[in-house]
């Protein structure tokens, strides 16, 4: 999903911080719910705290593994783009495509975004390097800024 | 074979100069980490954790036959249809869908080395429930019409694994218990069900519906992670995440002469390794080494313990083909009782070997194309501790180091 989908496929987008996180079975199923404090809400309106909830994870000695769901840990920050779910949950769009992880850089302090799935890098074997596509690594202020956009272009579209 | 890689490694001033690649040309041959493994449930008496924190792989028990039986829940939704077939008739639609899975299920079967013959799978059986895609129920099943509360936008299909991190553990009253660490208890796939934007055709009908994924790639590739497959990072592999777009197939279709032909080396390597069959002579290969920083003192003091690079991106990749035959995240190793030791190790198995055949190495460290922000799923599944599970015994946790920070490298042949 391109920053525009996602954008548009979003009810929240916010900058948030990973506080606790914990599986347990429910619908048939394992789930993981993770709250987050919010840090700034860019799309929607959150409040201070939101619970998102995903696929897998692990209750007792049973393991539910889904891969593409991505996996918060108490501390981690992320700009996450929800999306609610027919329950009533918040889920993340696209799951990995519509978490951008983000990183303090210990020198500069600068902070940049990287989108979660731009992880799966491409070995080209013509070049015999890795490439990867999706946002690396970009400055906060720059990915804000193409989101305000994208959610611009979105009310312009909507009658 | 052993062999070590050494890396020389000088902390850089700009991202530019963290890329970079190395290569070493190896004697003999390398398998895949594009698999799915689960730690072992420590807190458990050694008769049900089996007395080690090592990670297990997640697989099926396959030493009966028919020990993968798979159902799939004939109830299509029709508002809109999203499963297009060739056949409109009600019993050709089920027809055709289910010879798209039988496919789907011999592509996996028919790959040469491997005890995933095509008798370790029970005949596909129907099922009509509607939500048959319980992850309790010890069913495997394939949903076309089970609306999931786990469907965000954007997510074509998934498949939800539950394996057991213990001995003896069931997953519903009456089924068998784990006899292994690792085991699936149940595998369910599901694909999305009820929105005009994701419509999937069978391969007969995909040429008049150009505009719809291939159900036979989709299935396919679920169907790896079903088996234990986790996602590679091989574009033109089978289990790469992402689905190929709309009136496009994943690699080739298959034929009675090469049931196996959609996958890649990388997805091939990857199932010999999970269900290695003793018999097999071809691929006995195996490359193992470590990637190493030139001066211990570069590597990160906490947490203590560790020894080499954690983690990188390691490819194997053939020199006679060009082909990548076996890629894995690396930087581990772990030998009974455990914990897990952040060496820089990395270990290819169950490859080809043969008088002429050789093999490039490629290393990647987690900070370029792939980061360690970016594996947490997979690099947390090695390590468990008092922090992640209450309780977890001191002796056998272990905690995932930082990334390796930027660094140029220089390349050493191995002893």
């Amino acid at each position: 999903m391109s920053l525009e989908q996602l954008t548009s496929a979003a009810d929240a987008i916010a900058q948030v911080e990973c506080v606790s996180a914990s599986a347990t079975w429910q619908d048939g199923a394992i789930w993981t719910r993770s709250t987050f404090r919010v840090v700034e809400t860019l799309k929607g309106d959150l409040g201070t705290e939101v619970t998102v909830r995903l696929p897998g994870g692990r209750v007792g000695p049973l393991t539910a593994t889904v891969d593409g769901a991505p996996r918060f840990f108490p501390g981690e920050e992320a700009i996450v783009f929800l999306a609610r779910t027919r329950s009533g949950d918040y889920s993340v769009a696209g799951w990995v495509e519509g978490t951008f992880r983000v990183e303090r850089d210990a020198r500069t302090g600068r902070r940049s975004v990287t989108q979660e799935s731009s992880a799966f890098a491409v070995f080209d074997l013509a070049t015999r390097q890795f490439r990867s596509a999706g946002i690396r690594r970009m400055p906060i202020e720059e990915f804000r800024a193409r989101v305000a956009a994208a959610m611009a272009r979105e009310k312009e579209r909507t009658p | 074979m052993t062999s070590r890689i050494f890396v020389g490694l000088r902390r850089t001033r700009t991202a530019a100069m963290a890329w970079f690649f190395l290569l070493l040309v190896l004697q003999q041959p390398a398998g895949s980490y594009t698999l799915g493994t689960t730690v072992p449930d420590m807190r458990q008496a050694a008769s049900r954790s089996g007395g080690t924190s090592c990670p297990q792989l997640t697989r099926f028990d396959v030493s009966a036959p028919g020990a993968v039986a798979l159902q799939w829940d004939t109830v299509l939704g029709n508002n809109p249809a999203t499963i297009l077939t060739a056949d409109q008739t009600p019993s050709g639609q089920l027809a055709e869908i289910e010879g798209v899975i039988q496919q789907a299920m011999g592509v996996w079967s028919g790959v040469s080395g491997t005890t995933l013959t095509p008798a370790a799978f029970a005949p596909l059986a129907r099922t009509s429930l509607s939500s048959g895609c319980n992850s309790s129920d010890g069913f495997d099943t394939i949903c076309f019409d089970q609306n999931d509360a786990a469907f965000a936008p954007g997510v074509l299909a998934f498949t939800r694994v539950v394996s057991a991190d213990a001995i003896g553990e069931q997953i519903a009253p009456g089924s068998p218990p784990s006899t292994f660490i690792g085991q699936i208890l149940d595998a369910d796939i599901l694909v999305r069900p009820g929105d005009s934007n994701s419509v999937f055709a069978t391969p007969a009908a995909l040429p008049s519906y150009p505009n719809s994924y291939d159900l036979e790639s989709i299935l396919t590739h679920e169907l790896g992670h079903v088996l234990g497959f986790d996602h590679s990072v091989v574009w033109s592999a089978m289990m790469f995440p992402f689905a190929p777009p709309p009136g496009q197939i994943t690699g080739v279709r298959p034929t009675p002469q090469s049931p196996d032909a959609p996958l890649s080396d990388d997805d091939r390597t990857g199932l010999r390794e999970l269900y290695p069959d003793s018999n097999d002579v071809v691929h006995v290969g195996s490359i193992h080494g470590r990637i190493l920083r030139a001066s211990p003192l570069e590597l990160p003091v906490s947490p203590p313990g560790v020894t080499g690079i954690f983690p990188a991106n390691v490819v194997a990749v053939d020199d006679a083909t060009g082909a990548i035959v076996a890629a894995t995240m690396a930087g581990w190793s772990c030998a009974d009782p455990g914990p897990p030791q952040f060496d820089g190790s990395y270990a290819f198995e169950r490859l080809p070997v043969g008088a002429t055949q050789s093999y490039q190495i490629y290393v990647e460290p987690l900070d370029g194309a792939v980061m360690l922000g970016n594996i947490l799923q997979t690099t947390t599944a090695i390590c468990r501790n008092a922090l992640s599970d209450p309780g977890w015994p001191l002796q056998f946790a272990c905690t995932v180091p930082p990334p390796a920070a930027p660094f140029s490298a220089r390349i050493r042949p191995g002893p």
